[in-house]
């Protein structure tokens, strides 16, 4: 197995005065394909936002490369974790290549001007995502696909170690949402951990090595795909009927998914 | 030019000024195109960074009770009888009670908390609207001679303004905006999103509190010697954002000189336009600023 890059150790965690996580851990390997699911409010994003570092743990500690992430300076550890979640409320008036650019922020800081390796990772980004049309175009003028890859384009710019994704492909049509995979697979062949909150389970099982399941802000399930789609706690979390099907020229099942009467 | 005529020739140093003409010159005109130039400039450098911090195109300084403080500092010092008494004892009233409203708003909105954008526009509303209120209560306890003093403020102007004027509020503005200007990448960062700006690295709550603090030194200082000035700081950056680009290193010296230009020219305007009384300053900019903004509408509609 390839080394641990990031884990959260027993993490308890709350939003406000509502506990959230219960005992969570988890570990991310270099170069993995982790799919996170669960269903609505379980506590997956939750979980990323304490996995990037952004909310602190009440009890537990989120390691990153074997050191507490509380320890870790803010720049160099937005430089080793990229987090792309949904964006708050509110527009910003940049461009799509403004907002890439700022990928290299933590690698810059506020005032080092930006060199050309910078320039570098910011064009690479742009055409890794296929959003160099898109460049010049104010985040306002987008639709939400658009801006959601323009935010995949910022965090591929950082150059991390572990890239966190929350929903990224949420509004893209089904030609993005296999292109975003694919990229996620480039990446990783470089050695990055990739950890995905995905809500498309069969695409989830399709794209993930290791699938792990949260419901209830505790871990349900946790292993291969297959096996934790048709586990009864996948059927128990999300209160539907799980089946597999083997189709011939297809590698891997396809599903299908009923509502059970309750 | 102006309402008493100098002589363009002498202006420019070609030939001699009569001494009542040059004092008109020195001690009367050059500073206070001076004054309008930092007071607009501020005015809308403060724009451009409040819209970015609060990812909304129509934020300025009025958001975080900074102007309605302002003006009760300023009815204060009137009703009190100071300002007739002290020099300068006006703007400074005017400055201290910005700066107390922007604090208040901001303990306010982080006493339950850490404080979100919400929380603060929030706030401001409220402390403003309070303010408002007491400002209206103060006017109406003030004595009749004194209340014309007030409502000249608030209407906005420079009339009378002179270089003591220029040597507080102009070092309050651009010490204020070279502040902004040096933080404007954490400014980019933060128009992304509170979560965006921390998962890059950003001290957000920090970073914030600076914006603000140089924001309300920056509006305190220019509302303090210039009064209510309305639309500048949202006329400007919208207008030059097209030219110069979102990003804050080239848009807020843009903003400057182009509030600058803005509030130099509605000046000449506000003392030029009528020979018999000078038109509010405040006033000039709201009938340019106003008309203007319903048509950038209008287009922005006709786009989409």
């Amino acid at each position: 197995m390839k080394p641990v890059l990031l884990e959260a150790r027993s993490v308890h965690a709350a939003r406000g005065a509502r506990a959230v996580l219960h005992d969570v851990s988890l570990s991310l390997h270099a170069g993995e394909a982790l799919a996170l699911v669960g269903p609505n409010a379980a506590g997956k994003s939750t979980l990323v936002g304490v996995l990037a570092g952004l909310l602190r743990p009440r009890e537990g500690e989120v390691r990153l490369m074997d050191r507490p992430v509380a320890e870790w300076d803010r720049e160099a550890l937005a430089r080793a974790v990229a987090l792309v979640a949904p964006e708050s409320e509110g527009l910003s008036a940049l461009t799509v290549r403004d907002r890439v650019a700022l990928g290299r922020y933590p690698h810059r800081g506020p005032f080092r001007p930006f060199t050309e390796s910078d320039t570098g990772a910011v064009t690479r980004a742009l055409r890794q995502t296929g959003i160099e049309a898109l460049a010049d175009r104010s985040l306002g003028t987008l639709s939400a696909g658009e801006r959601q890859l323009a935010a995949l384009a910022r965090g591929l710019a950082q150059e991390p170690r572990v890239l966190l994704l929350d929903e990224p492909a949420a509004h893209l049509d089904i030609g993005h949402e296999l292109a975003l995979f694919r990229v996620l697979d480039e990446v990783r062949g470089c050695g990055v951990a990739v950890l995905a909150v995905i809500h498309d389970l069969a695409q989830a099982a399709r794209w993930a090595e290791r699938m792990v399941l949260v419901a209830g802000g505790r871990i349900a399930a946790e292993g291969r795909p297959d096996d934790v789609l048709q586990s009864p706690a996948a059927a128990d979390a999300f209160g539907v009927r799980v089946r597999g099907h083997a189709l011939p020229g297809v590698s891997g099942p396809l599903y299908s998914f009923e509502e059970v009467e309750k | 030019m102006g309402s008493v005529r100098l002589p363009l020739s002498g202006i420019l140093g070609l030939a001699p000024l009569e001494a009542a003409h040059h004092s008109i010159l020195w001690n009367v005109r050059l500073p206070r195109v001076l004054l309008a130039a930092v007071v607009g400039g501020g005015l809308a450098v403060v724009g451009a960074t409040l819209q970015a911090v609060f990812r909304n195109p129509l934020a300025d300084a009025g958001l975080l009770g900074v102007s309605s403080g302002a003006a009760l500092g300023a009815v204060v010092a009137v009703n009190a009888g100071w300002a007739s008494q002290v020099f300068l004892a006006l703007p400074a009233a005017a400055f201290g009670g910005a700066l107390a409203a922007l604090l208040l708003v901001y303990a306010l909105a982080h006493a339950a908390g850490r404080a979100t954008l919400h929380g603060l526009l929030l706030t401001g509303l409220a402390v403003s609207a309070v303010a408002s209120a007491g400002l209206s209560m103060l006017l109406v306890a003030t004595e009749e001679f004194r209340v014309k003093t007030v409502l000249f403020w608030l209407a906005g102007g420079l009339e009378g303004r002179s270089w003591p004027h220029l040597g507080f509020g102009g070092a309050c503005v651009l010490a204020g905006c070279l502040l902004l200007w040096a933080l404007s990448r954490p400014l980019d960062l933060l128009s992304l999103g509170e979560d965006e700006a921390a998962s890059l690295g950003l001290p957000v709550h920090a970073t914030r509190l600076a914006f603000f603090a140089g924001a309300a030194l920056v509006a305190g200082a220019a509302t303090a010697v210039a009064g209510s000035v309305p639309f500048v700081g949202l006329l400007a950056p919208h207008a030059l954002r097209p030219l110069v680009g979102p990003v804050s290193r080239r848009l807020l010296p843009a903003a400057f000189l182009g509030g600058a230009t803005l509030v130099v020219l509605a000046d000449l305007g506000a003392r030029s336009l009528s020979a018999r009384i000078e038109l509010p300053l405040g006033s000039v900019t709201a009938f340019v600023g106003a008309p203007y903004f319903l048509l950038a509408i209008r287009r922005g509609e006709g786009r989409a």
